[in-house]
């Protein structure tokens, strides 16, 4: 077995296809980080700004009457142009550099909102507006800053703030790149059979070690993610590890950021984990790297096109393929709205995980593969 | 030299990065159908919340304070452009209510108009919210392009016979899709997969050399097949922009092909309408002289530099030069309008946009072709006098 890892090693550090994307996954990570660097990510005077904007556009849905507490304004328009005059207060308290102020007018924002879900004619302002989920995710969150007395972020985005940004948004496209990566993972094996009978090693024990293989690539895509965010440290410098990130499982809940990426990586090791084994199996029975990438492609898709589909299978792995919007809760927000809990994902992806080793143990002896 | 032809099309499409870009591409396209399509919110919507907002408010005014003496200038001033003002978005919302389309698109369209004449110029009014984004200097500016090209539209709309909707109000349509993505980012889309196509066209014969040493044929030809190859195959990248437009076209209507595209011309200041034909010819036109150029650039830097990566890094430098230099209004002190890459937003050029940001009347489509076409030539012709060099063999 440590033989054939060595050779199946061997193979790929020369294979052109790892390098170059090595190389495509280096670049692109720099890419970000340059274009985060630039453009100020997440500099809150900038995110205010444009969460302003959208407010003013509600805004210029009323009739401009007065909105004091006992004017004739519908209590809608009240709360709104009350939820619009708090922005200016934010963007003063970040400009003077005042976290209490800030903190106080954001919590003050999200119990505007939190009332306006209620109001008559709420329908109206809904498109502009957050919705529920993300409201209550940044209500836990400014309610967290402020027991906690954590010491605010005026700047943008610095390490690990972006490694969480990046986790997120590498992590939403994870699976479809690993499935393109390792949609060819049997395919040479079945055009040179010759090849693979003269290794002295039993064929079950074969797909194991290019299974780990290509773990073990996948595992230099993951630390090429963190070293190439590095450069970020030298603009940006550290950042805090302890700030929290508002997620959803289940229901609302605060993680330190280090938490966010332990559970990101984890959550990426497991979905290509599965990538690969079903790569391995639609490989064997397709015998086609282009079915087998459309056949995964299509599993993926079928959830988003049909959100029902989520709310009656809630145990389909391929619901958790997308982890950084079930973390965010964006199921609440679906027609069918399901609130998909992401601890339990995990479960059902290793569950999958298994059930898959199984099938594939059962392919390789019971014959069906005699040809190889 | 018709058989090399087929032997490099078989090869080319049976090339596995190859049959991977065009799947990326499809991939690309689903996503665009099921997110980016549905989430899309123009700042020019049909809003009728707003526009009866907008009347009721200054509806109330006019009452309040007509007949009144001794009135403020500005109120003066109000009580003599709200009541034209307030007409057209009567009539607008009376149209929606009453579903006469062609009866919203008039009034819309002398709607933007007269807004954008008393904005433009005034310290009164501002242009929709929207356009005042975060660090915009430039959103005054960018609200006038916006009034002038939505009321040119409207204007469209009125004169021409196509079949209104509220669809076809927002462009939300098919056609009129590829028009804004051809506006966005959907050129560079098709130019880095025309590169990642053709990039290893070249040398992918270096693999094999004994093979393709035994043909009957000369450098020169090989390298005009591989090139007409690499054309034809990156002109079938449009093939799942085919199926996008399908897949929308069944959700928001398809639109026709004798819709409006407003074409803003620096020099007169103004919107003309040209149909949206005109403007997808024109688009595929100078789309396929850009991918001729870039091929040109692979085929020439294939025999000289030999290697893949320069192929990748000059053509992609190519494409992102502008990002470098780009500045708004740049156009009026520095000449832009010679460098071909100015000539990248294909889409922006022909509507006249890039005009518009960098303030130059110069960046026209004729202009660009121009300079592109001869780019292409003088590169054709110099890897003809190269590859007629021993030192430069196809295959060492």
């Amino acid at each position: 077995m440590r033989s054939m890892l060595k050779t199946l090693f061997i193979i790929e550090r020369t294979d052109k296809k790892n390098i170059f994307a090595c190389l495509i996954v280096a670049l692109s990570i720099i890419g970000m980080v340059v274009y985060a660097n630039a453009t100020e990510l997440g500099n809150p005077i900038k995110e205010k700004s444009i969460e302003s904007l959208p407010a003013k556009v509600a805004m210029n849905k009323f009739q401009i009457v007065d909105a004091s507490e006992y004017g004739d304004g519908s209590d809608i328009y009240k709360n709104i142009v009350k939820q619009y005059y708090t922005y200016p207060k934010q963007g003063m308290a970040l400009k003077t550099e005042q976290p209490e102020l800030f903190i106080e007018t954001a919590i003050e924002l999200t119990e505007l909102r939190k009332q306006a879900f209620e109001m008559d004619d709420y329908d109206l302002v809904a498109v502009n507006l957050p919705s529920k989920i993300e409201n209550e995710m940044d209500s836990y969150y400014y309610q967290y800053l402020k027991e906690n007395d954590l010491v605010l972020s005026f700047g943008s985005l610095s390490f690990y703030p972006f490694l969480a940004f990046l986790f997120s948004i590498v992590g939403s496209v994870w699976f479809v790149l690993i499935c393109i990566y390792a949609s060819n993972i049997m395919i040479d094996d079945f055009r040179h059979t010759s090849l693979i009978k003269g290794y002295p090693i039993a064929f079950t024990k074969y797909v194991l070690a290019k299974c780990m293989t290509s773990m073990g690539i996948v595992f230099i895509f993951i630390i090429e993610l963190i070293v190439c965010s590095l450069p970020l440290i030298y603009f940006k410098g550290l950042g805090q590890a302890s700030y929290p990130v508002a997620v959803f499982n289940g229901e609302v809940t605060i993680y330190p950021i280090y938490k966010y990426i332990a559970v990101s990586i984890v959550y990426m090791i497991c979905l290509a984990v599965f990538a690969i084994l079903l790569s391995v199996i639609l490989n064997v029975l397709l015998r086609n790297v282009y079915l087998t990438l459309f056949v995964q492609i299509i599993l993926v898709v079928i959830p988003i096109l049909f959100p029902s589909l989520i709310k009656l299978l809630p145990f389909n792995p391929f619901n958790y393929v997308n982890f950084p919007s079930v973390l965010n809760g964006d199921t609440l927000n679906l027609e069918t709205p399901v609130a998909l809990n992401s601890n339990a994902g995990l479960v059902y992806l290793c569950i999958s995980i298994v059930l898959l080793m199984a099938v594939i143990k059962w392919f390789l002896s019971t014959g069906k593969l005699q040809k190889i | 030299m018709w058989a090399y032809f087929k032997w490099e099309f078989k090869q080319f499409f049976t090339n596995k990065k190859n049959i991977a870009v065009y799947v990326i591409l499809l991939f690309l396209g689903l996503y665009f159908v099921l997110k980016v399509a549905p989430s899309y919110e123009p700042i020019e919507k049909v809003d009728v919340a707003e526009m009866e907002a907008r009347f009721t408010t200054r509806d109330d005014f006019i009452k309040s304070v007509e007949g009144k003496d001794n009135i403020h200038p500005s109120v003066a001033f109000a009580l003599a452009v709200f009541p034209q003002w307030n007409e057209y978005d009567r009539a607008r919302i009376d149209a929606i209510n009453e579903k006469d389309y062609l009866k919203y698109a008039e009034a819309t369209a002398g709607w933007y108009l007269y807004s954008d004449q008393l904005t433009v110029n005034g310290d009164s009014f501002f242009y929709n919210p929207l356009y005042y984004t975060y660090g915009n200097n430039y959103a005054h500016a960018d609200g006038h392009y916006g009034y002038g090209y939505t009321a040119s539209r409207f204007t469209g709309y009125v004169e021409g016979s196509s079949e209104l909707s509220m669809d076809l109000f927002e462009e939300r349509t098919a056609l009129q899709t590829l028009q804004r993505m051809l506006n966005d980012y959907l050129p560079i889309v098709l130019f880095i997969s025309c590169i990642l196509l053709s990039v290893d066209i070249v040398l992918k014969d270096r693999r094999n050399p004994s093979l393709l040493k035994g043909f009957p044929i000369s450098d020169w030809k090989k390298l005009l097949m591989k090139g007409l190859v690499a054309f034809v195959g990156s002109i079938l990248s449009f093939v799942p922009l085919y199926v996008v437009l399908i897949a929308i076209g069944l959700q928001n209507g398809f639109g026709d092909f004798s819709l409006p595209v407003p074409f803003y011309s620096y020099i007169e200041q103004n919107f003309t309408n040209m149909t949206m034909s005109t403007f997808l010819l024109k688009n595929i036109l100078f789309i396929g002289v850009w991918f001729l150029f870039l091929i040109a650039i692979i085929l020439f830097l294939s025999i000289i530099v030999k290697a893949e990566f320069a192929n990748l890094f000059v053509s992609f430098i190519i494409i992102a030069a502008e990002w470098f230099y780009f500045e708004r209004v740049m156009g009026a002190y520095s000449d832009i309008e010679r460098y071909p890459t100015s000539y990248v937003q294909v889409g922006q050029v022909i509507s006249g946009y890039r005009n518009f940001v960098y303030q130059s009347p110069d960046l026209t489509y004729q202009h660009g072709l121009t300079i592109i076409g001869c780019c292409t030539l003088f590169l054709v012709i110099l890897t003809l006098i190269v590859s007629k060099f021993k030192r430069f063999k196809l295959i060492a």
